[in-house]
């Protein structure tokens, strides 16, 4: 594995971190609400992979955003995503 | 018939009728309703009587009551330094410089950020409701003190003034703050009547004296000034209540419809919830609507001696 050895900071730790909490969010959910959630998840990672890394405060603004939405997905109620 | 007169003489564009002189309040009120009677009567030997040719409909001129009230006032232009900061860009926040005429404007702060967000820079983003103080939405730092915009009036004397999102609370975009943790903290102390007795369908009773003593806190419409204006709540954001919170717990403990009060402060006996109050007493010189967090912060910790 290419990524193997590398040293991750913090922040990238928790961003990873914040990614997997997602992916095993959504594994309860049915398979075309996971697979909207998964997509819309990786999308919005994807948009954001340009960011620089000493920009803390880009970085962590996203990071709590992110949470606050894993947070809606983990809630009994969720019911989907709607995006383009 | 004089029922009809009455009521005719009191509306706005109405035609007066002639009413008799016993109805008339004075020989020149009977004069004047006459005058205008016949101004409204089309027909020949009226018009002939007055002597003159005038169009039937008549356009009322706006009343002005006094020349100095309605003199344009000058412009009068003051510096507003808003905070901005857009998560979508690359800026790091910035603190930006409006021109506002205040005489062509309303009174209040929240007039200022919506005329510079009508015509200067719609992207300004800022959250608001009722514009009359008792939603809490509009809550920010102004002139470096945590209040209600809608609240909050200009001193016009003033050559500037600083517009900034509450303190120490993660920044969502310009004025708008993520109070995530503060509705969360206010969840927790379970803000609900818990008791078990049944009222059959009727309210649960309390005397007057009892019902009295929420006063003062009830009226709490949790912007989150006071909490954000807390140096120790700063400090210690996610352990400590905060004084707002702490507020609304003193407030269901001496409800005398709960029954709960030994569980909700035995909830609050550990070393951050309450006990991070120094009395700093910035709590209660903020709050927007006259309360007193500090007291009721107080108060708690006299109980919990017990």
């Amino acid at each position: 594995m290419s990524t193997g050895a590398r040293r991750l900071s913090g922040l990238q730790i928790q961003v990873l971190k914040l990614y997997r909490e997602i992916i095993r969010a959504a594994r309860d959910k049915d398979t075309e609400v996971k697979t909207t959630v998964l997509s819309y998840a990786r999308a919005e990672f994807e948009k954001n992979l340009t960011i620089d890394r000493k920009n803390t405060l880009k970085i962590e603004h996203l990071l709590r955003r992110g949470a606050k939405q894993l947070q809606t997905l983990q809630s009994p109620d969720f019911v989907g995503v709607n995006f383009r | 018939h004089s029922e009809i007169s009455r009521t005719r003489r009191s509306c706005n564009n109405s035609i007066p009728l002639i009413s008799s002189l016993e109805e008339s309040n004075s020989l020149e009120e009977y004069t004047y309703i006459s005058m205008q009677a016949l101004r409204n009567i089309r027909g020949p030997i009226t018009a002939a009587l007055r002597g003159v040719r005038e169009p039937v409909a008549t356009v009322e001129a706006p009343r002005v009551f006094s020349a100095a009230a309605n003199a344009p006032k000058p412009v009068k232009m003051m510096d507003f330094q808003v905070y901005r900061w857009n998560p979508d860009s690359e800026d790091k926040p910035s603190m930006k410089t409006y021109q506002v005429d205040v005489n062509a404007c309303g009174p209040m702060f929240l007039d200022v950020l919506f005329k510079i967000k009508d015509e200067q820079d719609s992207s300004l983003t800022f959250r608001r409701s009722c514009r009359e103080g008792i939603c809490g939405s509009c809550s920010m730092n102004i002139n470096g003190q945590n209040t209600l915009a809608c609240l909050c009036k200009i001193d016009k004397d003033a050559p500037s003034a600083m517009i900034a999102p509450l303190p120490h609370m993660h920044v969502v975009k310009d004025l708008v703050v993520d109070m995530s943790n503060f509705y969360a903290q206010y969840k927790s102390i379970k803000p609900w009547l818990q008791t078990s007795a049944d009222p059959k369908g009727k309210e649960h009773f309390q005397t007057k004296e009892d019902r009295a003593l929420i006063d003062g806190l009830y009226e709490c419409i949790l912007c989150a000034c006071c909490s954000t204006s807390c140096p120790s709540y700063w400090w210690n954001t996610d352990k400590y209540l905060g004084p707002a919170v702490l507020l609304q717990a003193y407030r269901w403990v001496i409800d005398s419809r709960d029954e709960n009060t030994n569980e909700r402060l035995a909830e609050l006996d550990d070393p951050f919830k309450l006990y991070r109050c120094h009395t700093i007493m910035n709590c209660s010189k903020v709050c927007p609507k006259g309360l007193n967090p500090g007291k009721s912060v107080a108060k708690l910790k006299q109980k919990l001696l017990h």
